[in-house]
């Protein structure tokens, strides 16, 4: 069971995510779809930046009763690697906006044409 | 000094202070939003002073009160002060230009306009890469929002591809950033560069996945579909933004993180200047075939990507240039490409034909021009020096295959902003819409080209080089611009002062060779301007134009490096073209004889770069040492050289460019300005002559070119029904003489060369004023609607007279001078076959000039030409005046050969021709010009007197006073044989006058085009594809880059 | 010698060369009726042209130019006379030759053909301009094996000079150009059909259907001088060839022989073929007068 720690199940599930994702970006016809696909994606990459980050037995970066706290324990060695969450509750943030700009301009693209099928929209081309 | 940081503290203060402040109104957020975007300009800008100035060092700023890897950090150093100079200013101005189109998007289009730009800013200034990634992201969100200030379907559409691409690009970012975290433990980008992450099997994935998302930023061809529907679909005004800043911050990450990749010379930068290249090529290679300028502008922009990230590339080869260059290449497109764009959005036309609207107002087709010759790389810009720069630094590190790939996508630039500029000049207006001037709109782009001139300026002057170049002749330019509005005749006298005066003042420093070129230039300039006095009304732009053309032509001339010729050959040449566009039906010859001369230029830039190999300093004499591929350099030179004298197989601009061109234009770029080709192939052919290596193959095919030359352009000239392009063919002919007599290379062949030299321009410009004359007064090229003229004209019929008999080369008159010298030296260098197809076109010529003379001037006068008067006094002042030099140079051709020769003996041996009085002897003849003249001038009178006498009751005739086929003719048209007039020759030559040229040209042009047409379909404009794209082009990349290492 | 005895001398030699030239018209005209079946003129005929010519009462004028055509073209003759010597080894009829060479002598040939033709075409009459359009794509095309020969004699004597062509063919009908350089011989006396203008090469006067081609409105005086020129220029071209090919001559009679045989050399060709068109003229003289003036260089080449 070497092979399933938690790390390496995180790591294997985030690049099936982010395939996913490309694969629906890239074959999904409607629009609401490849928005979707591209949320999988940046999930993939979200979960991927995380199990990067994990180290087997320690806890979350998070200065609570979990971490023990003595005076010659170092908090480093009982956490796991914090830059990494940090990272992550950016990109989520980060991939927020541009969900909703998506969802927004996908609103707009509705509108104009009453259709959510990408194929319609090549008005500029050449 | 204010810190950075508060760019990003003001920008994001105010914004929200308008989120909050909102009821105070929409114009009092835009002012506020542009006042802040004023402030972080003056931060920015402060810093680059205080660089500028030199007491400044580059700063960190540190965020959070920690020092990184822990926190943020922004480094501020020149690079990063002129960056985000360039970005507040281009933003400044734009939000200027956009004011009220933010303002009907309500208040918080002007806080997403302050946050895009502030993303910019620290996009350019972090050193941090998660932090880049951020802003990126911030900027890109915020672009996709302002897009949609654009209304229609088309901004949405580009708006939804251009979020959804970014997505995918930051996503590949922000992976290879894990990773890049993963292995070194850091986020900081200067710590990422001390760990040699590209060492490591593991490590390249993540220099992968990071370089070739700031790649996919520089939208490389062909994965980039989405970039130019964001440039042409979004607003013009906001196009130009994102063209230009957003491009300048991404080739900053893309040069930040080159640094990852590894040490200068490693494998990323041979793959950027791949990828570069192809984008380079691809995207100007597509503008070819583009019909709609907002597309247009887009693969233009995008090709200024490749550029940019091409050199990046070559950054092994530049060295300590590589800033000098990318800083003039970048501000020529900051300036330039966003003045287009904004200029785009006044005009409003949509393909570049109904951009003729332009010249409505013809202040904006000097910005029009501005630009189009700024982007091209033309003298003053910055992107001149730039060029020379680049291609000198990449000759010299046996970069020549680089060198090619620039100069073709330069050339493929030039291509289509040509046309579109020729459309614009010449184009059919018949549109019925206008474009109105906003002010806020104009200012800004006057600002920029302003800017423009002046960065050009000082980036000359930052160079040893550059501050040789003499600015004073293009000051007086510029002054004629000023004085545009006074009338002809002022104008024409403070041109002709100008000249003359300037003249006088570099005469005394020439040697005798440039002495020769220079009076043509200059004395010759003098006599064509005195013509111009018989013009009227205002004469809008011809005054500027044609003295940048002089002004380079005196460049050449006066230059003593390398880089002062080609600065005045690249003045002279944009000079010209003006002056032939101006004709009326010039369009399309003048877009040939552009893109001749631009491929020239770039031929003698080549060789110049060759030639510079292994030089201390790029003084002009480098030509006469050339040591490394002295066959390449000379032959590159050689080719440049032989587009402006117009040589066969690069001759087909020549006819229509000189044959359409203005009356008193012709002469100018016909007698004048085709000797600055001759005198270019004199500075190499002496340099050739002092060389140690053989170059003798490469003489003896310019032998045979000048032969041919002389051959295919008489025939040509035989049957042409255009007078002026019978002339404009004669001098191919001619010029092809010169070019044979000096690949002679010796004395007899150089004096041969210089008496054509000295006879072409004179009796060209006698024969093009003359002519252009009577086409001011006829009204028609056409020589079979002419014909009797002698009657009306007869002064203008003696010059001719004169003309024909000098070109044709009967003795006495000084064309006999060049005969003679012409037999002495082939049969002296043993040329004989090449030297017998000279002889032979010589020959022909007789057929065209008696067309001439005889269809304009001799058979029947025309009803409709029963009134016309003499030709202006104002043409035949300078006309007489140039038959008073052949008479003197036929008389007494010692004067002149005699020093000639003895400047000659400098460079070959002083054998071939030797003076006593006025007697030549060469080794196999003899002939003196005065005693022939006088002979044959005594025996002339005698005859003519008797004559006169015999038949001093001659009876004068009316015209019709013949009896041809038994009738008495009674309409001239049906006794004037002009049209047609060698159909029994031609039965005979045909042969020899297909144009197998033009049909190879058009074959290539239609190549290029269909080439264009083919490829472009790639953008098929689903959003979907090019997604696809982007992942080909990722896999495509791994498998070149890493693909077999792992 | 004194400039007024070399004028003196010239003079004479022009004049006798003009009564020569006269004579050898009226042979030629006399041998082309025999050869039709006619009688002819007598041989004095040119002599009565002239000055018939001379007295007719109406003179026109189509304009100044129609005046200075004639003029161009005597000039053009009698400066080919005086370029060239008339006998060799003489001063006193070495003409003005000492003004120039073999060159001068080639393009001197147009000024007088230049002229006139400027001069006809002021007369405004058609059959002026057919007549001088065919002649210059002749000349055009003669002026190929022309100067093909010309240089094979230069690469062979190591001279343009005609006198010192002239000394070098000295000592016995062996040492003519014709004998030392058959091929570059034979190439200039193809060129030389062109340059007498007789059958096939006479289509610029084309009697028949542009009648006489660019003279047409010249009359009276100006048709006497032009005659008078033609007279000096059939004996001059003739006198070229022989300077060039024959080894000139050392006294006149010699002169008058040689030049005799030359010209109706041309003549008898003339009265055996018939009239080419101009692309036919044009075309021939791109074939094998071509190919043989290549041959005559392509032997000094190697």
């Amino acid at each position: 069971m070497e092979y399933l720690q938690l790390g390496r199940i995180s790591l294997i599930i985030s690049f099936l995510l982010i395939i996913i994702g490309f694969w629906g970006i890239l074959s999904q016809k409607n629009i609401i779809k490849i928005i979707v696909s591209f949320t999988i994606l940046d999930t993939g990459i979200n979960v991927l930046i995380v199990s990067l980050g994990y180290l087997k037995g320690r806890t979350a970066p998070i200065i609570d009763a979990s971490v023990s706290q003595g005076p010659n324990h170092n908090v480093l060695n009982a956490i796991v690697d914090p830059v990494p969450q940090a990272l992550v509750l950016t990109a989520i943030v980060i991939g927020f906006g541009v969900t909703a700009l998506l969802l927004a301009y996908a609103m707009k693209l509705f509108k104009a044409k009453r259709t959510l099928e990408i194929n319609q929209f090549n008005d500029l081309k050449w | 000094m204010v810190s950075p940081i508060y760019i990003v503290a003001a920008a994001l203060g105010v914004g929200f202070a308008i989120g909050v402040l909102g009821k105070l109104g929409k114009n009092f957020s835009g002012i506020l939003a542009l006042l802040t975007i004023g402030f972080m300009t003056f931060v920015s800008s402060e810093w680059l002073y205080a660089f500028y100035v030199g007491n400044q060092v580059p700063t960190y700023i540190f965020t959070a009160g920690f020092k990184p890897p822990i926190s943020i950090n922004l480094l501020m150093g020149p690079k990063e002060a002129f960056l985000t100079t360039m970005v507040n200013f281009i933003g400044l101005l734009g939000g200027i230009y956009l004011f009220f189109n933010f303002g009907r998007k309500g208040r918080n289009a002007y806080v997403v306009y302050m946050v895009f730009l502030m993303s910019l800013n620290v996009v350019i200034m972090t050193r941090d890469i998660f932090n880049l990634f951020v802003f990126l992201e911030i900027s890109a969100i915020a672009t996709a929002g302002l897009i949609l200030i654009e209304r229609g379907n088309r901004a949405v559409g580009a708006g939804f591809k251009y979020i959804i691409a970014t997505s995918i690009i930051s996503s590949i970012l922000l992976i290879g950033i894990i990773f890049a975290y993963f292995y070194t433990g850091t986020l900081n980008i200067d710590g990422l560069v001390q760990a040699h992450l590209s060492t490591t099997a593991t490590g390249g994935i993540a220099v992968f996945l990071i370089m070739i998302a700031a790649v996919l930023e520089m939208k490389p061809f062909p994965a980039n579909g989405w970039g130019l529907d964001v440039y042409e679909g979004s607003h013009q005004g906001f196009s130009a933004v994102v063209s230009v800043a957003t491009a300048t911050a991404s080739y900053y990450v893309l040069y930040k993180l080159l640094a990852i990749a590894g040490p200068v010379g490693s494998q990323w930068d041979y793959y950027l200047a791949l990828m570069g290249a192809v984008t380079f090529i691809g995207s100007n290679l597509l503008g070819v075939k583009q019909k709609f300028a907002r597309r247009l502008l887009a693969y233009s922009s995008i090709g200024q990507l490749g550029l940019l990230m091409l050199i990046l590339g070559l950054r092994k080869y530049l060295g300590d240039n590589l800033d000098y260059v990318v800083l003039g290449i970048l501000i020529t497109n900051l300036f330039a490409k966003t003045g287009f764009f904004w200029l785009a959005g006044i005009v409003k036309a949509k393909t570049l034909k109904e951009w003729a609207i332009i010249r409505r107002k013809p202040f904006f087709l000097f910005l029009m021009g501005t630009f189009v010759f700024a982007l091209i790389g033309f003298p003053p810009f910055p992107s001149f020096f730039a060029k020379w720069t680049m291609v000198m630094n990449l000759a010299r590190q046996g970069g020549f295959g680089w060198i090619a790939v620039i100069l073709i996508g330069s050339f493929l630039e030039a291509i289509y902003l040509f046309r579109w500029f020729g459309y614009a000049v010449k184009g059919e207006d018949t549109y019925k819409y206008d474009f109105n001037i906003r002010w806020h709109k104009i200012t800004p782009i006057v600002i920029l080209v302003a800017a423009l001139y002046y960065a050009g300026y000082l980036t000359s002057q930052y160079t040893e080089l550059g501050r040789m170049i003499d600015f004073i002749p293009l000051f007086f330019v510029l002054v004629l611009f000023a004085i545009d509005f006074l009338p002809v005749a002022v104008k024409n006298t403070i041109a002709i002062l100008g000249m003359g005066t300037y003249f006088y003042f570099i005469y005394p420093d020439l040697d005798n060779l440039r002495l020769i070129f220079e009076v043509i230039f200059m004395v010759g300039g003098i006599l064509t301007l005195i013509a111009g006095y018989a013009y009227k009304g205002k004469r809008s732009g011809f005054y500027p134009v044609a003295i940048l053309m002089y002004a380079g032509l005196t460049g050449i001339i006066q230059a003593h490096t390398t880089l002062e010729f080609f600065f005045g050959w690249e003045l002279m040449t944009a000079g010209s073209y003006f002056l032939i566009i101006r004709g009326k039906r010039s369009m399309p010859h003048a877009l040939s004889y552009m893109l001749f001369s631009v491929a020239g230029a770039y031929a003698i830039l080549a060789g110049f770069g060759i030639a510079n190999i292994g030089q201390a300093f790029p003084s002009l004499d480098i030509m006469n040492n050339i040591q490394y591929f002295p066959n390449w350099a000379y032959g590159l030179l050689l080719i440049g050289f032989l587009t402006k004298t117009a040589s066969v197989g690069l001759h087909i601009w020549l006819p229509g460019a000189h044959g359409e061109a203005e009356s008193d234009v012709s002469p100018m770029v016909s007698a004048i300005l085709l000797k600055a080709g001759v005198f270019g192939i004199v500075l190499a052919l002496i340099g050739m002559s002092k060389s140690d290596f053989d170059l003798s193959a490469l003489a003896y095919t310019l032998g045979w070119i000048g032969a041919l030359t002389a051959l295919f352009g008489n025939i040509g000239a035989v049957f042409q029904e255009d007078a002026k392009r019978l002339l404009a063919y004669s001098s191919i002919g001619q010029l092809g003489y010169i070019v044979f007599a000096f690949a002679i290379m010796t004395q007899l062949g150089w004096l041969t060369g210089f008496t054509y030299v000295i006879n072409h321009f004179l009796y060209k410009a006698v024969l093009f004023l003359t002519v252009g004359a009577i086409v001011l007064r006829v009204g028609t090229h056409n020589m079979y609607e002419m014909g009797g003229l002698i009657k009306k004209m007869p002064w203008a019929f003696f010059a001719v007279l004169i003309g024909i008999i000098a070109l044709s080369g009967v003795p006495p008159l000084s064309g006999f001078t060049g005969k003679w010298l012409f037999y002495n030296a082939i049969i002296e260098k043993g040329w004989y076959f090449q030297g017998v197809i000279a002889m032979f076109a010589g020959g022909i010529a007789f057929l065209y000039l008696y067309r001439l003379i005889q269809t304009i001037f001799l058979g029947q006068l025309k009803d409709n030409h029963r009134n016309v008067k003499e030709i202006s006094i104002w043409f035949l002042i300078p006309i007489y005046t140039l038959l008073t030099g052949i008479l003197v140079f036929s008389y007494e051709p010692q004067w002149v050969l005699k020093p000639l020769g003895n400047m000659i003996a400098q460079y070959f041996p002083n054998n071939g021709l030797h003076w006593e009085g006025s007697y030549a002897y060469s080794h196999l003849g003899y002939w003196t010009g005065a005693g022939v003249a006088a002979t044959v001038s005594v025996v002339f009178v005698i005859a003519f007197i008797l004559l006169k006498i015999m038949t001093r009751k001659a009876h004068k005739l009316e015209q019709f006073d013949i009896v041809f086929s038994g009738e008495r003719p009674e309409r001239p048209e049906t006794t004037h044989i002009a049209y047609n007039m060698y159909a029994g020759f031609y039965k005979a030559v045909w042969p020899l006058t297909v144009p197998l040229v033009e049909r190879f040209w058009t074959w290539m042009s239609d190549l290029v085009h269909e080439t264009a047409g083919f490829v472009r379909r790639i953008y098929s404009g689903n959003g979907q594809a090019y997604m696809l794209h982007i992942i080909l082009y990722i896999i495509i990349l791994y498998f070149i880059t890493i693909g077999g290492n792992i | 010698m004194s400039i007024y005895a070399k004028l003196a001398y010239t003079l004479l030699g022009l004049f006798i060369v003009l009564n020569w030239g006269m004579l050898m018209s009226a042979t030629f005209r006399k041998i082309v009726a025999r050869v039709a079946g006619r009688h002819g003129i007598p041989f004095y005929q040119p002599w009565i042209d002239l000055i018939k010519n001379a007295g007719v009462r109406t003179t026109l004028s189509h304009g100044f130019m129609f005046y200075l055509g004639p003029v161009f073209r005597f000039t053009g003759a009698v400066g080919m006379f005086l370029f060239m010597p008339a006998l060799f080894g003489s001063d006193m009829w070495s003409n003005f030759s000492f003004q120039g060479d073999l060159i001068l002598l080639l393009y001197f040939q147009s000024f007088g053909m230049l002229g006139m033709a400027i001069g006809a075409g002021d007369g405004g009459h058609p059959h002026s301009t057919i007549g001088i359009s065919r002649g210059l794509a002749q000349h055009a095309a003669i002026e190929l094996p022309m100067i093909l020969g010309v240089i094979s004699l230069a690469i062979q004597y190591h001279t343009l000079s005609l006198n010192e062509i002239i000394a070098a063919q000295q000592g016995g009908f062996q040492h003519w150009t014709i004998f030392t350089n058959p091929i570059a011989g034979i190439t200039l006396l193809l060129a030389a059909l062109g340059a007498m203008g007789h059958s096939p090469f006479n289509l610029v006067k084309a009697p028949n259907e542009i009648p006489i081609g660019p003279p047409t409105e010249y009359h009276g005086t100006y048709l006497g001088v032009l005659m008078s020129s033609g007279a000096i220029l059939h004996v001059i071209e003739a006198a070229l060839f022989m300077n060039l090919l024959f080894g000139g001559a050392t006294n006149w009679l010699e002169y008058i022989v040689k030049t005799f045989l030359i010209y109706f050399y041309s003549v008898f060709v003339g009265v055996v073929f018939p009239r080419f068109k101009i692309e036919q003229s044009v075309v021939w003289f791109f074939k094998i007068p071509l190919a043989l003036g290549i041959l005559a260089i392509l032997i000094y080449s190697f």
